[in-house]
């Protein structure tokens, strides 16, 4: 076995161990029970300002898997902060860098093995939800996912990978692990949300470079509403190609950076 | 076996911590690197384990630059650096796999050796608990044995006796002096005696800089014991090297025995001990450097 495949599976197996996984485990099954108690109870009655009685069967099933996938984009986020933000400065804040850097394994394969590693135990919290939502919504549709389910998987997929590796990167910079949880939470929820919406308040422009703003087609592949964009007119159309195109280009652009940046801070980290 | 440091220096900010060390070690036996706290001990011993990197200069296992080829200098070495923490949700035998499969040896081989890995280093009775729940002498004594999993030709300890009981520290010391046989064991502590115990070449550090290098041949340790009448012979199987002054007996000490012991001896023999002086060269230049700092604070 090479030292990077022992790097990955002896992380895979510690995330698996940790509380956090756990933690998310509750987290997704509580969402996925909430969600299934969500469609049942609306199937067939909707709330008056969803205007039930007037929506044709594809539209309805596009707007349940729409609202499922809304809820499952902050997962990742949350995913990410629970596996990514203390990966690296657990290391210095545990000691435990004391243990593994000076083992002959270059840093690089310790990186990309924790990090696929983190990726890997997010995916499988996806996954069970996913699971969930298609087993649902099949049930109650009589019918399989169509090909935006496929899309939006695709995209789900580039958006944990960059959430994990804008973790990733700010846990490089700090030693403590508040920091790197605090400075996560920060920079998605208050820079990219916010920012977003005092751009487009003050610029009048759709900031689409954000990764918030970009992660939201996930949900927009089933239905063009971005709930990241206030000003944006809604469709119930999907989004169009060209779109999920262009937002899976921004989400991979910054998954790059992230992971280049992260894995150059990683290489010169110190414990000191 | 060799470690070789080349125009070696680390810079924290405005701070130095490590400055210009030119020094090569090689070939088994231990080498100590004494000095007070904060004199840079630590620092040389990270920077030649890749926790840290060199603001200058550069640090060579067996003619391999650890900063540029990490993966195959420290395939060299075994270490125990500071007071490593361990998974705390994984045991200690996992610890030890783990390394097994960093360090690239296989599982035969592995099986072969661990037992003797555990018994030597006594961590047979806790090897299957998760280290969270380990004592900080456990956690050192099992920072021992991953230093030793892969029967490396270097072995960097730093201050390896920390948080052991005395019996544990003599059993530490013990198996350092077996291992430095065959091994090259490059050990930090600023406790002189145990500098004195296993290692055959010392080196002081003080404020970055290497301020003594000698060999312990070249480090005297007398026991001057004065006698209340001259004239007296001894018959003394622990006693070897010694010589008579009058009614003082200056005796060259080793490790093999205590002073209490010496005193003893003599005093089975029916001859009256006066007073007792002990000197230790070692000591007094240790003394002599470390009392520099005091002078230009």
């Amino acid at each position: 076995m090479s030292k990077f495949s022992t790097v990955y599976l002896q992380y895979v197996k510690n995330y698996y161990r940790s509380r956090s996984f756990y933690l998310m485990l509750l987290l997704i099954s509580i969402i996925s029970i909430m969600m299934i108690y969500f469609s049942f109870k609306y199937i067939n009655n909707f709330p008056k300002f969803l205007g039930s009685s007037s929506i044709p069967i594809t539209i309805k099933e596009a707007l349940f898997y729409f609202l499922w996938t809304l809820i499952l984009l902050y997962v990742p986020v949350f995913s990410a902060v629970f596996f990514g933000s203390p990966a690296i400065s657990s290391e210095i804040e545990n000691k435990t860098a004391y243990f593994i850097f000076p083992l002959p394994i270059n840093r690089y394969k310790l990186y990309i093995g924790k990090f696929l590693a983190a990726f890997t135990v997010s995916f499988i919290i996806m996954i069970i939800y996913l699971i969930v939502e298609v087993g649902t919504l099949s049930y109650l549709f009589h019918s399989l996912p169509t090909i935006y389910f496929y899309y939006s998987l695709l995209l789900l997929i580039i958006f944990i990978l960059t959430m994990t590796s804008v973790t990733f990167m700010i846990s490089a910079i700090f030693n403590k692990n508040t920091y790197a949880y605090i400075t996560v939470l920060l920079i998605y929820y208050i820079v990219f949300y916010a920012g977003s919406f005092i751009i487009e308040l003050l610029y009048k422009i759709d900031p689409i470079y954000l990764l918030s703003d970009a992660a939201s087609i996930i949900e927009r592949a089933y239905m063009n509403i971005n709930t990241a964009d206030f000003f944006s007119t809604p469709s119930i159309s999907p989004a169009p190609f060209a779109d999920i195109i262009f937002s899976a280009l921004i989400m991979v652009i910054y998954f790059i950076a992230s992971f280049a940046i992260g894995l150059i801070l990683f290489e010169r980290k110190e414990v000191s | 076996m060799e470690i070789f440091m080349n125009s070696l220096t680390k810079k924290y900010g405005k701070i130095t911590a490590l400055n210009n060390i030119n020094l090569n070690v090689k070939n088994h036996g231990c080498v100590g690197i004494l000095g007070p706290n904060g004199a840079g001990k630590t620092t040389m011993l990270k920077l030649i384990t890749n926790i840290i990197k060199p603001t200058h200069g550069e640090v060579q296992i067996n003619g391999i630059n650890v900063s540029e080829k990490p993966e195959k200098a420290l395939g060299f070495v075994g270490s125990l650096i500071e007071q490593p923490e361990f998974y705390s949700y994984l045991t200690g035998k996992e610890i030890l796999d783990f390394t097994r499969k960093i360090k690239g040896m296989n599982k035969e081989t592995f099986n072969n050796i661990i037992d003797s890995i555990i018994n030597t280093t006594q961590i047979s009775s806790f090897i299957e608990r998760k280290t969270g729940n380990y004592s900080r002498g456990m956690k050192q004594r099992l920072a021992l044995a991953v230093a030793m999993i892969g029967d490396p030709e270097i072995i960097i300890l730093d201050e390896p006796t920390f948080g052991l009981d005395p019996k544990g520290m003599k059993e530490i010391r013990t198996l350092i002096r077996n291992l430095a046989r065959t091994k090259l064991i490059l050990l930090s502590t600023h406790l002189i005696y145990e500098a004195r115990e296993i290692c055959d070449r010392t080196i002081i550090i003080n404020n970055g800089i290497i301020e003594h290098d000698s060999t312990m041949a070249d480090n005297k340790f007398l026991l001057k014991i004065t006698l209340d009448s001259p004239g007296h012979s001894i018959v003394s199987n622990k006693i070897k090297n010694y010589t008579v002054n009058g009614n003082e007996i200056i005796v060259e000490k080793s490790n093999d025995y205590e002073n209490f012991e010496v005193i003893e001896d003599l005093i089975g023999q029916g001859i009256k001990v006066k007073y007792v002086e002990q000197f230790d060269n070692l000591e007094d230049v240790y003394i002599s450097i470390t009392n520099k700092n005091k002078v230009n604070i």
